[in-house]
């Protein structure tokens, strides 16, 4: 367990001092809250990381961010290490390196078939291997474990595991679901979703934190779309529930492919099963995607409209005729019956705002306070 | 539990029945209000209710909890793990983990079968192996025992001088043969016989706990004990090596409430010298325990003792019982806590970890345990034998702990000497000692037809040196310049009839096994090691790399010591790799 380094990112700049240290033979003066490798980005100065991820606790499990402390028996993880004051770090030169392109190759060891991750497009591992200059992975390889496609939103290959923990800490610490866990030991040390279960039949709630946690792709969107590469990125704002979390559509020949969390006041790059996978709807043939009125002579029926077949009993309209024809007729009931006559309930995809709105016009339009969603 | 029938295996209790998984037929037929996972198993619920009585469900008894169903059901299933961690209100993912982690739980997943009511353990860590392990284990697993049987492997048990060692169930047999083995299952001797040993009573007709009370009554000053600790020059005997004075001060002067941890994880292989004092005489580490407590000003003390321990866990309990029963002075609450079988719970910070009922996993330092230990409090924590010795150093005086010592080096040290010497065991001698002066004069010489050939100063992690080298005094930093270190005093001497080569790659299984998983150098190094190693032929460029990052890049001691073995071969028995 690694002591959080603060996860506010810059609470502590008034008042305490900064850190001022050496970093690659630059004086460099740190915020008071500030790990090395913060410091260090804040800089300019790239060092590899993997296990770590901005926003997450730091675990520096991964070893891939060792740095050399003047006077330190042993190299020290920069991403759980804070500077102290005329400390002398490198993290360019050769003892740090060397160990840096090691893990890297370690890791890539293990890789299927030694190489580029085949579940996703830029694996982080990838591309600090391409970074450090780690091309061959000379190591005998570990035995794989078997894929897991239980889940119909998520494909497991812990085949391209790094065990970084960053999807542990994804269930656990930052959406609060605690269905993954990390059993075992050793180099037997598992990735699990409850009692190694399949992800499918776990208690798995598909928020997929995991998924946008994972630096290599072994946990990733099903049927490989992470391998795809987006003709663009749409940036938006959940459409379901009020709550607003950001997100960025991957959109592939005008059709969205996957969604990845964006870093919003309201969900820090978090989002839920709908915002995440929920977004096949948007290319139903069936969706409903401009206004209709029921044709003239056509009667109200409980039972449920045939959408393949709705132009026998509606025509297209234009928002203003729909409009008019709705606020005539609930005008036409309030005459007819007062303010009782009417209740309204909004809908709970709506904003703030637009529930601001709906229950003004319920309130002052209708005159009624029966509102609620 | 311990008179269970050993041939037919005992039933994991009536939980045991497949549990069904929600969604194994079909997620979407699932009904309304019920829960994703595994639904809870009332019998199940209610079998792990009865076994935990009205203890506490707080997360750092989980794995106690979790050593309640493995004794009583010899497994844990996965419904007993599910109702588990309902009624400790943990996450299952986070009751699996911690199980799995430990060697000593048995986890049935549903629809596995529950493994067989007796467990022989063959010890092969390399004392054993040297006097024919593997031989005992290829016999025990031709034995034809039966399903009611298995027979495994365990890492170092901590009977070096006995070796080879077998276990049935909780029973140690020295000097194990298959015999002994058919006698223990014939007479269903399943637990630790315990030796006779100072009980409380004798312990206080012989002064014990005298000097205890005259530090409570004030008749010393904590800053006189710790200053003759200081001036004693006791370094701490669990292998770091830090002046046990200097740490009393340290923690002393932390804030409020001061806790304190006492390792007795002894798992380093070749170390037996813990389980050696505490089969003897444990109120003298009790009592040295607790001055140490009084003076730091510890307000609770936690005593992690290994599960392999049997009989000395035994013994602890009684005369911790006995010790409260008739309190000498006040007594801050002590704690009994019982690993689970993995050596790297003998790293502080992972021990504190496992005493907070988590995987053992070490902590990355800074902040140090002395500043946030045990539920992140200060934290005095201690080898057993560095307690055991504070009793004798303030009654004799700092003087005449110093006055001990050969070649220059001061104090005593307690050598776990095992492997091809006359008389193995716990020799106490000065510190500063040659490997030389040790067979000698306290081993009895080498065994007949045995020519000294090399030898392992500090356990697993502490490096190999050839005969050559015999003059090298043993103790804390002698060793440094050399590539090794003295460590746990534990002494495994190698001869003509043993390879350099065939003890490391020994050792690096060892370390392959009891890697924690966390960090890369040593998850993924100590595998690529051992692979590496196995093919006879060993790649010096491969594994040189390997033991750059491992060394320079692990989390903790385990990893970094790891490559120490064959960097030793390659170092000082070139012959062998050449």
């Amino acid at each position: 367990m690694a002591i959080a380094p603060q996860r506010l990112k810059s609470s502590a700049t008034n008042g305490a001092a900064r850190v001022n240290f050496t970093l690659n033979g630059t004086p460099v003066a740190a915020q008071p809250d500030e790990t090395i490798l913060q410091a260090a980005d804040r800089h300019g100065i790239e060092i590899p990381r993997l296990c770590y991820k901005d926003g997450y606790r730091p675990d520096g499990n991964c070893r891939v961010c060792m740095v050399e402390i003047e006077g330190e028996r042993v190299l020290a993880p920069s991403c759980c290490r804070m500077p102290s004051e005329g400390m002398n770090v490198n993290s360019t030169g050769e003892r740090a390196t060397k160990s840096q392109k090691m893990v890297t190759e370690l890791l890539l060891t293990d890789m299927p078939g030694q190489t580029t991750s085949p579940y996703k497009r830029a694996s982080e591992l990838d591309v600090w291997a391409g970074k450090l200059g780690v091309a061959a992975a000379r190591y005998p390889q570990r035995e794989q474990w078997a894929p897991d496609l239980s889940h119909p939103a998520m494909s497991v290959n812990l085949d391209a595991c790094i065990q970084c923990g960053r999807c542990v800490r994804a269930c656990r610490e930052e959406q609060v679901n605690d269905v993954i866990g990390y059993a075992w030991r050793g180099e037997h040390a598992k990735i699990v979703f409850d009692f190694d279960d399949p992800m499918g039949v776990s208690s798995c709630v598909a928020c997929g934190e995991c998924v946008q946690a994972c630096p290599t792709g072994a946990l990733a969107p099903a049927n490989g779309v992470a391998l795809i590469e987006p003709d663009k990125k749409v940036d938006s704002a959940c459409p379901y529930c009020g709550v607003g979390c950001l997100l960025t559509y991957n959109i592939k020949d005008e059709k969205i492919i996957y969604v990845e969390g964006r870093d919003g006041p309201a969900n820090a790059s978090r989002l839920c099963v709908k915002g995440r996978f929920g977004f096949d709807y948007v290319h139903n043939p069936k969706r409903l995607t401009k206004p209709m009125i029921r044709k003239e002579g056509v009667a109200k029926t409980s039972a449920l409209l045939d959408p393949d077949d709705m132009w026998t009993a509606f025509r297209e309209a234009t928002w203003e005729e729909a409009l008019d024809l709705a606020g005539g007729k609930l005008r036409a009931i309030r005459e007819q019956r007062g303010p009782k006559g009417l209740a309204g309930f909004g809908s709970a995809k709506g904003s703030n705002e637009e529930a601001y709105l709906f229950q003004k016009l319920v309130r002052t339009g209708f005159g009624t306070n029966n509102v609620d969603h | 539990m311990e008179t269970i029938d050993i041939t037919g295996g005992v039933p994991l209790g009536q939980a045991a029945r497949k549990m069904p998984v929600a969604g194994d037929e079909g997620r979407r037929k699932k009904r309304r209000g019920q829960g994703k996972g595994r639904p809870v198993d009332p019998v199940a619920l209610e079998e792990v209710r009865a076994l935990l009585g009205d203890e506490p469900r707080r997360r750092d008894l989980l794995i106690e909890h979790l050593h309640k169903i493995q004794d009583r059901y010899r497994a844990i299933s996965a419904a007993h793990l599910n109702a588990l961690a309902e009624e400790m209100r943990l996450a299952p993912a986070e009751v699996f983990e911690v199980a799995t982690f430990y060697h000593h739980f048995d986890v049935v997943k549903d629809g596995e079968a529950a493994p067989p009511a007796v467990t022989v353990r063959v010890c092969d860590g390399l004392s054993c192996e040297m006097a024919g392990a593997q031989n005992l284990l290829a016999m025990l697993r031709n034995g034809g025992y039966g399903e009611g049987v298995r027979v495994i492997t365990a890492p170092c048990v901590g009977r070096c001088d006995t070796a080879p060692v077998a276990v049935v169930n909780q029973n140690p047999l020295d000097h194990a043969t298959v015999a002994d083995v058919d006698a223990a299952l014939e007479s269903k001797a399943l637990t630790a016989a315990v030796p006779a040993y100072t009980g409380y009573d004798a312990y206080v007709a012989g002064g014990g706990y005298a000097l205890l009370k005259a530090c409570v009554a004030g008749e010393r000053t904590a800053d006189d004990v710790i200053a003759t600790m200081e001036n004693a020059g006791l370094r701490g005997l669990g292998g770091a090596g830090f002046p046990a004075g200097r740490k009393w001060k340290i923690v002393r002067s932390e804030s409020a409430p001061r806790l304190m941890a006492v390792n007795i994880d002894e798992g380093e292989p070749g170390t037996f010298k813990d389980r050696f004092y505490l089969e003897r005489d444990p109120h003298r580490f009790l009592e040295g325990m607790l001055i140490a407590a009084w003076a730091v000003g510890i307000a609770e003390i936690y005593v992690y003792l290994r599960d392999e321990y049997a009989a000395a866990r035994a013994i602890l309990t009684a005369e911790i019982a006995a010790l409260q029963a008739h309190a000498p002075v006040p007594l801050p609450p002590i704690h009994l806590r019982r690993g689970a079988g993995a050596y790297i719970c003998g790293e502080e910070s992972a021990m504190i970890e496992s005493i907070e009922g988590k995987k053992g996993m070490p902590r990355l330092r800074p902040p140090y345990v002395a500043q946030v230990g045990v539920f992140g409090r200060p934290t005095l924590e201690h080898n057993m034998e560095t307690l055991y010795w504070v009793r004798e150093i303030v009654e004799r005086g700092a003087e005449w702990f110093a006055s001990q010592g050969r070649n220059g080096r001061k104090g005593l040290r307690s050598f776990s000497v095992s492997g091809r010497v006359q008389k193995p065991g716990v020799h106490l001698a000065p510190a500063g000692i040659t490997i030389r002066e040790l067979i000698d004069e306290y081993a009895g010489g080498m065994l007949p037809g045995h020519t000294f050939y090399g030898y392992f100063p500090g356990g697993a992690s502490g490096g190999i040196l050839p005969a050559s080298m015999d003059d090298i005094p043993l103790d804390f930093d002698t060793l440094n310049k050399y590539g090794c270190f003295i460590g746990s005093a534990a002494i495994i001497v190698l001869s003509d009839k043993d390879t350099a080569k065939s003890a490391a790659l020994n050792m690096l299984r060892f370390f392959h096994d009891e890697s924690c998983g966390q960090c890369t150098p040593c998850r993924v190094g100590t595998a690529k090691a051992v692979a590496l190693m196995e093919r006879g032929d060993w790649d010096k460029e491969l594994l040189t790399d390997l033991s750059t990052v491992m060394m320079d890049a692990s989390i903790c001691g385990l990893g970094q010591a790891a490559p120490n073995p064959y960097l030793c071969v390659y170092k000082y028995f070139p012959h062998e790799v050449s």
